[in-house]
């Protein structure tokens, strides 16, 4: 199972790009409760949660090795 | 230089008024304060209609494009008064102005009917994670292959991407370029595969901001583009543009009423609402501090109003609009912090009751509005990077 690259916590990648129903005008809506994710260098990154994310973002070189 | 309405635009604000009167019932009102005021339900739909039906959804655009040639002040008109009673009904604001000035005919012709019949409306794609006040620093990827563009990347804050039926999206297209050169902006169906939205709830959520609260979005979102493929058709203005149409875009949106009674409001509510109350004897309407604060907020208000008819005017006349308009986006929500503060001060505790508590103030919209105001001078361009295009655009001063 792939991992926050922040804190290390297991990430549900699936369940984080699971769709749980559609927008008003047909956008694949995903649980906020999954995490969030970034796209850095070509590559999605997922975080538990968008602290861990602006963690990353701060310093993406850190985390990527 | 006349201040006054023409005898037309007093005629077209009766008509309103009288329109609003009739059918922005009760029932309307419950829908809206229901579903927030930017997701329309099957009633506010209908009562939509009847606006279009009248001609006042785009009063000022070209009639070729379904609008009715009319002009700024026509358009001021009809959003204030809806306004007024919390229901928003378009023109400015719409993402219209700046397909008018950069759209080719095709979008024209395809975007302003919609946007008059309520069937398109745009969610503003510019912010991201790390690219909000630096808007120039976004990374969000638009790379060309044949006829079509590739997406990826994500955008913050989103406030109607789950509402919207096209995102306004703002990316980098010439990552080589100096940073506001290679940027565009896209106009993108939010049907589009690989569109994904992830709400973020706000503080206005739960309990719920009233109608008509400073920034009472219950909602916003985070916007995802895994490989979104979209026609190279969609590009609005140039390829590498997009800076420049953007800003042109969101200064033109400034103008009209929506910016102008989102800071000046509040001032109104807090001056009726003393004049309409004692509060148990104390009579805040004589009390001389009371008073000299309320008669300077309305001093303050007309500023506002007065930098806001300049700037229509100005638009009107096809003049050079720069830091007009970012010398307005400081002074009006500064102004509204201002109100904010003195009816805090007004209140006191009783200002603080949420719309969920019984012994609320007029629905509890002066304690959310304590916590939207604020916003105010952050969205949609801070205050400080405001001060920053006036000192360049406005003072002649060289970029920092």
């Amino acid at each position: 199972m792939p991992k926050d690259p922040v804190c290390g916590k297991d990430i549900d990648e699936s369940g984080a790009r699971a769709s749980t129903g559609q927008t008003a005008h047909g956008a694949a809506e995903v649980d906020p409760n999954m995490g969030t994710r970034s796209f850095h260098n070509g590559q999605w990154y997922y975080f538990c949660s968008m602290d861990c994310r602006t963690k990353f973002l701060a310093s993406p070189n850190t985390y990527t090795g | 230089m006349d201040f006054a309405y023409t005898p037309e635009q007093q005629t077209l604000r009766e008509e309103v008024r009288q329109f609003i009167a009739e059918y922005v019932t009760p029932e309307i009102l419950a829908e809206v304060e229901e579903s927030g005021v930017r997701s329309r339900g099957p009633k506010t739909r209908e009562m939509y209609q009847k606006v279009a039906d009248r001609g006042w959804i785009g009063i000022s655009w070209p009639k070729e494009y379904g609008g009715q040639g009319g002009s700024r002040i026509d358009q001021y008109i009809v959003e204030e008064e809806f306004g007024r009673v919390g229901v928003e009904v378009g023109g400015a604001g719409s993402g219209a102005p700046a397909i008018l000035a950069a759209g080719t005919e095709e979008q024209k012709k395809y975007f302003l009917p919609g946007l008059i019949r309520g069937e398109i409306s745009f969610a503003l794609g510019f912010t991201e994670p790390q690219a909000g006040a630096d808007l120039a620093g976004l990374q969000c990827r638009a790379v060309r292959d044949g006829d079509e563009f590739v997406i990826n990347g994500q955008k913050m804050y989103t406030t109607r991407a789950h509402s919207g039926s096209h995102i306004y999206l703002m990316a980098r297209t010439d990552p080589e370029a100096p940073r506001h050169k290679g940027i565009s902006i896209f106009l993108v169906p939010m049907e589009t595969p690989g569109i994904t939205v992830r709400p973020l709830w706000t503080i206005q959520n739960d309990p719920p901001a009233p109608r008509r609260t400073t920034y009472g979005d219950r909602r916003t979102n985070e916007v995802f583009f895994e490989d979104v493929h979209i026609p190279a058709s969609c590009m609005l203005g140039e390829e590498n543009t997009g800076w420049y149409v953007g800003a042109l875009g969101l200064n033109l949106d400034r103008v009209g009423a929506s910016r102008y009674l989102l800071s000046v409001q509040r001032d109104e509510d807090i001056i009726n609402w003393v004049k309409e109350n004692d509060m148990g004897g104390y009579g805040p309407s004589q009390d001389p501090a009371v008073r000299d604060r309320l008669a300077e907020l309305w001093i303050e208000a007309q500023v506002c109003r007065l930098m806001t008819m300049r700037s229509m005017s100005l638009v009107e006349r096809g003049g050079t609009f720069t830091y007009e308009g970012s010398a307005e986006k400081v002074w009006a929500p500064e102004h509204g912090v201002k109100t904010t503060e003195t009816i805090a001060q007004i209140l006191g505790a009783y200002g603080q009751l949420l719309s969920s508590s019984e012994d609320n103030i007029e629905g509890g919209v002066f304690a959310h509005n304590l916590m939207g105001a604020f916003q105010s001078g952050i969205n949609h361009g801070s205050a400080q990077v405001m001060r920053d295009q006036v000192a360049r655009r406005g003072l002649g001063m060289p970029r920092g």
